[in-house]
């Protein structure tokens, strides 16, 4: 496989929210930090202390800076009202768009993202900013979906990594369809897989760019490090 | 458990002995007329074959896991000769995890887990045990299900590794395309 060629202008600027740089890697992560935190803008994170909103507030407003909807959402998702939702209770509330639910990879994903405790679980910060990561991708995914089929196609999927400024080949984007699409004929991707396998693609580009010392495209790994690298990024 | 009535399944025996040989019922059984499994038919293969034992079969993703696992031509399905390869291995698997499951409850806990990855042969950072732990266990405990996806997993990334390693000494040179296809494939 040839070196790496820093994109053509900047593919993706006008597709992709908030693209970085132009850069020997492709940059153009969707879902990337918008300017701000992970959550897209600076937010209490922290959290206001325990006041009216610690525990259940049955019949309660939204906490400061949370979106009511994303509240009334969050109450009825949190199942067992413990305050907190797991991956479990979030599979439930996120469907695509054949109505499956959200593979429980992608939850595990998203929680982890938004998951400062490091407990498993997010609260209604981490929920309301989850679901404005969400959307962000929703409505990238709606564009790539030129067709408006509800799901990606080879071709499609081909277009959108160019977009955010991947420079893959055409197998292996036939791989990806055949290993996260569905089988439909001819197999394609939802919503789910879809952000799934960008955030992998972007996480696993981050690591091996770490490795790259030359930033030329190429990096010396010993079995142990590729295990580590690969185990804490994909998995 | 061989079953006489699929002697001449799909286009019969490829080979002398395989009609007799008891994994080609299980496998005969759930197989259509190209011969192959996907992941549903594996599961249900391995499911009606009783390798799980008293343990939960196996999810749907982590059949799909092992399909990816040996599957050569990048089908997505497996041959019996495939399959046949997959039951050595996910039993020898299977005893290791039982050894390590002293109660019998079909989980084990993250420490019994790390002594069964290093017991396996993987040399792994204290960083790759935390993330694989983490990652694989729920509530503390892992399933024997999830062990299997854990090993399958390890395993592939092993063989992708050593396949680049031509001298053998433990390091590869990537390029950056190698790489993200070898990781994203898993």
């Amino acid at each position: 496989t040839r070196a790496l060629s820093p994109p053509q202008g900047f593919p993706g600027a006008g597709q992709a929210p908030g693209a970085p740089p132009p850069g020997a890697y492709p940059g153009a992560y969707p879902g990337a930090p918008y300017g701000g935190g992970p959550y897209g803008q600076p937010g209490p994170y922290g959290g206001p202390p325990p006041g009216p909103y610690g525990g259940a507030a049955p019949g309660g407003g939204a906490p400061p800076g949370v979106d009511p909807e994303a509240f009334s959402w969050f109450q009825a998702v949190d199942a067992d009202h413990s305050g907190y939702i797991s991956a479990k209770e979030l599979k439930q509330a996120l469907v695509n768009s054949n109505w499956s639910t959200f593979n429980d990879e992608t939850c595990m994903l998203m929680i982890n993202m938004f998951d400062r405790s490091r407990s498993g679980r997010i609260d209604i910060y981490g929920f309301s900013a989850l679901l404005r990561f969400i959307q962000q991708w929703r409505s990238l995914f709606q564009q790539y979906d030129r067709d408006q089929s509800g799901s990606i196609s080879f071709h499609e999927l081909q277009q959108a990594f160019t977009q955010m400024g991947y420079n893959l080949s055409p197998q292996f984007s036939q791989q990806l369809v055949a290993r996260y699409g569905q089988r439909s004929c001819p197999p394609s991707i939802q919503l789910d897989r879809f952000i799934q396998l960008c955030l992998q693609l972007q996480s696993s580009t981050e690591a091996f760019r770490e490795r790259d010392a030359g930033q030329a495209g190429s990096a010396r790994l010993s079995y142990e490090d590729f295990l580590t690298m690969v185990v804490t990024r994909m998995i | 458990f061989f079953f006489p009535k699929y002697g001449g399944a799909p286009g019969g025996p490829a080979f002398p002995g395989q009609a007799q040989d008891p994994l080609y019922g299980y496998f005969a059984a759930v197989a259509g007329q190209d011969g192959q499994i996907d992941a549903d038919e594996l599961q249900r293969c391995l499911t009606q074959s009783g390798i799980a034992g008293a343990y939960k079969p196996f999810n749907l993703e982590t059949c799909r896991l092992m399909i990816s696992m040996l599957d050569r031509d990048m089908s997505g399905t497996l041959g019996f000769n495939e399959f046949k390869e997959l039951w050595a291995v996910v039993n020898g698997w299977k005893q290791h995890f039982m050894s390590f499951d002293s109660d019998g409850s079909g989980s084990v806990d993250r420490q019994e887990l790390e002594k069964a990855l290093v017991n396996m042969g993987f040399r792994l950072s204290p960083q790759a045990v935390t993330a694989i732990t983490r990652r694989f266990s729920t509530h503390g405990k892992i399933t024997f299900d999830d062990y299997i996806a854990c090993c399958v997993k390890l395993r592939a990334l092993t063989e992708c590794f050593r396949r680049r390693d031509a001298s053998q000494q433990g390091f590869v040179n990537f390029q950056y395309d190698d790489f993200i296809q070898c990781v994203m494939s898993i």
